[in-house]
Parts: structure tokens; sequence; C-alpha cells
């Protein structure tokens, strides 16, 4: 038996609209948590700031995952594309590599970091949060041509 | 802040562009792949249509953003599903672009602002060589 294109584009639409809205979320979270944990005084806030931005960036990235796969199947593994969809791309692919590369240099370096590090990786927590927010705008333009 | 800790930070942004260039290149990899199986299959069913011969550029890049746009609703073949068959449309160029544009009141959403010209022009090169 066939299953109805409309059917299971439906399904691939309803899992990458419930999947993308956290990792967008937790990504600009954890930026504000580690803006947060650079300009607070207290030493102990500081640390248990940068400690939430920490595994808020790592749940977003592990939530980028199945984002990313359901918007591959929804475009049809389209990685390019035309209109909306292409300027979703350019910004997602960044953003994805981003929070994989932050994540990662987060979970090695943990509190050892020094402040030129620390500055550094703000600004580009920060760029990836820009990303990510164009990527969505995007993908809701897609929804709103498509509705 | 000691060296020790710059060093650690120089070796942990090495693994972490590696590592990210490892997972963007496993993703947009495994999606061209998969890409080109359906173009593969598309493009073959699109010859098989036309009794084995094959598509203009025009149409070929018509069938991609077919596949893109329309087969959702008018099914990978066209022979459609939610929305009608697409195959030996007497419609005119103009009222297919008129459509594709405006889309139809409750019945198909508009692709004015997703379909250039140029786009619409190859779909409607694509939609000429269904048989």
């Amino acid at each position: 038996m066939r299953t109805s294109p409309i059917l299971a584009a439906n399904i691939w639409e309803m899992m990458h609209g419930g999947s993308t809205h956290l990792p967008i979320a937790l990504m600009l979270i954890s930026a504000v948590f580690d803006g947060l944990g650079c300009v607070i005084r207290s030493v102990r806030l500081r640390e248990q700031f940068h400690a939430a931005g920490l595994f808020t960036l790592i749940a977003a990235t592990l939530g980028a995952f199945p984002a990313v796969l359901s918007g591959l199947v929804l475009a049809r593994w389209e990685i390019g594309g035309t209109g909306p969809l292409f300027w979703h791309h350019v910004f997602i692919w960044p953003s994805f590599a981003l929070l994989v590369g932050l994540s990662v240099w987060r979970v090695i370096v943990r509190g050892r970091r020094s402040k030129a590090g620390l500055l550094v990786y703000l600004g580009l927590a920060f760029l990836a949060a820009l990303l990510v927010s164009a990527a969505g705008f995007w993908g809701g333009e897609i929804l709103l041509i498509n509705s | 802040m000691n060296r020790i800790s710059v060093a650690l930070e120089f070796r942990a942004a090495l693994l972490a562009m590696l590592s990210a260039l490892m997972v963007l290149g496993g993703a947009l990899g495994s999606a061209a792949l998969m890409r080109a199986g359906i173009e593969r299959s598309r493009t073959e069913t699109a010859a098989a249509n036309k009794g084995g011969s094959v598509l203009s550029p025009i149409a070929a890049q018509g069938a991609k953003l077919f596949s893109l746009n329309c087969a959702h609703c008018h099914a990978d073949d066209a022979t459609g599903d939610e929305g009608p068959d697409l195959h030996g449309l007497t419609k005119s160029d103009e009222r297919i672009k008129a459509i594709i544009t405006n889309g139809i009141k409750g019945e198909m959403p508009s692709f004015r602002k997703k379909l250039r010209e140029a786009d619409q022009e190859a779909l409607i090169g694509f939609l000429r060589s269904l048989k």
C-alpha cells in the first residue's frame, strides 16, 4: 500500500516543527546564561550561570540532530534549494556546525578556560544564537508560503 | 591564566573544529547521496515516461523543482494524489504560471515567493514533457 505523500510530509512537518524550537530556545538561553556569567560579580553565581550555559548548550546540540534530520527528510534531502528554503539552509548549516563545535570545546575545556578563550567563545555563541534565529525566521517564512 | 589552559583551549578548539566539520560533512554528504538517489530515480521515471528520451536541461531543472514543491500533492510521478494529475495539461503557459503564482483558493497554496519566473518556466518545461 502506498503512503500518501501529503500524509508523510505532514508527519515530517510535525516532527520538524516539534523538534526545532527546543534547540533554538536552548541555544539562545545558553548564550544569555554565559553572558550573565561574565558580568555577575558573585563568583559562585558566575560559575552556576556558566554551568547552566554548558548544560543548555549540550541539550541544544543534542536536540539539533533530530531537528536537522527531520528537516532534511522534509526537504527531500535538499541541502540548498530556492527561495526561503535556500536562506533557511544558508543559516542552518553554519549554526549547526557552530553548535557542535562550541559544545565539544566547552565539554573539553569546562572550567579551565582563560578570559580570552571565554570571550571568543561568547562571541561565537552569540553568533550561533543569531544564525539559528535567522534560520528559524526563514523556516517560518516557508511555513507561511505553504499555508 | 597559565600556558597549560591556553594550550588546552587550542587543542579543544582544534578538536571542536574537526568535530563540527565531520558532523556537517556527514550531514551534507549523506543528504547529497540520498538526493542523488532520488534524482536518479526521478530522471529514470521521466525518461521511461518519455519512451527512453532524456529530459532537456530546463525540464530537468523543472523536475527538480517539481519534486521539492509539487510532488507532495501531485505525487512523485505527477499522476495526482491530493492534487490533480498533471499529465497532458491543456492550459496555456500563462494560465499555469498564474496558478503557480496565485494558487487556487482553498485548494492550492500560492508559490509567488518561492518560485520565480525562471523557476516557473522550468516547471512548465517539465510539465510539458509529461505525456
